[in-house]
């Protein structure tokens, strides 16, 4: 699979490298994180992990448009028998300067408009841990819908978390997810 | 308390919900002339996201009727409806006011 750089207007999306081993390991250590599976824990295995990603996974930094690194998102278990993918490792690290900017949200529609579009897939989906409210919102304002509930599925921050599974289907993403995200990167151009 | 007071507390709510995860200094103010979106706000993406799913529930609830504040007609207005709390609160009256 080809590794694009995906352009945006406040944001792009170019292909994690080892060099982002120290960026991205102090991300995933932050608190911000804790509600994501455990990571590397030396620079050593997250130089090692960047490394090892197979194929069928596309790795992204995001990054403003002047290249400082702000976070970090990918498509892994790219299937492309059954025309699925699974956003992944969606992380912010750098809070403090996006805000009043649509960066996450921009992010997000460059890897949807790339599996879509591009990859031509038909179905994303991901699970969120009930407790990261935050994102389950999120995810659900952009177009996922809930399909289940995995109970006691992950072990995070020391307890049991149920996971809640979320998918959004190639209509749910021209019907609901493209409108809401042009609409929030709109606003962003209009106050920006 | 009249729909004005009632749409202002279901913000207030919502930010105070997302104020619960927030260290003292990343608290957005619940007031009136709070900037909720843009450079001189304090909120990111998702915590906007996270507001703006919260005063829709919210305030859908309240008025029985469907809010929407990213809407094709909410991006009409200028300034959209999520740049402050009193842009909010005036969208909503609006809406609250149709027939």
């Amino acid at each position: 699979m080809c590794r694009p750089v995906l352009e945006g207007e406040f944001v792009r999306l170019r292909p994690i490298v080892v060099d982002d081993a120290n960026i991205t390991l102090s991300w995933r250590q932050s608190e911000r994180a804790n509600l994501l599976n455990d990571g590397a824990q030396t620079l050593d295995q997250q130089e090692r992990w960047i490394a090892g990603r197979p194929a069928s996974e596309l790795n992204f930094i995001i990054e403003l448009i002047d290249s400082t690194p702000v976070g970090m998102l990918s498509l892994i278990d790219v299937n492309h028998t059954h025309r699925r993918a699974e956003p992944s490792r969606f992380l912010i690290g750098e809070s403090v300067l996006v805000k009043g900017i649509p960066a996450a949200v921009e992010a997000m529609l460059l890897l949807y408009r790339y599996a879509f579009d591009v990859l031509e897939l038909q179905r994303l989906y991901g699970t969120v841990t009930e407790k990261n409210k935050l994102m389950y919102k999120w995810q659900r304002f952009l177009g996922m819908k809930e399909e289940g509930r995995l109970r006691n599925h992950l072990f995070l921050a020391g307890e049991f978390q149920d996971a809640i599974c979320l998918g959004l289907t190639y209509e749910d993403y021209w019907k609901i997810s493209l409108p809401k995200m042009n609409a929030l990167i709109k606003a962003g151009k209009q106050t920006n | 308390m009249s729909k004005k007071d009632a749409i202002l507390e279901v913000i207030y709510e919502a930010i105070a919900d997302l104020n619960d995860d927030k260290s003292e200094d990343e608290k957005v103010a619940a007031t009136m002339d709070a900037i909720l979106f843009g450079p001189e706000s304090g909120l990111d993406s998702l915590d906007l996201v996270s507001l703006i799913v919260d005063v829709e529930g919210g305030a859908s609830d309240l008025l029985d009727k469907s809010v929407s504040l990213s809407d094709d007609n909410a991006m009409d207005q200028d300034p959209v409806p999520f740049t402050s709390v009193a842009s909010m609160l005036d969208y909503i009256m609006g809406l609250a006011d149709e027939k």
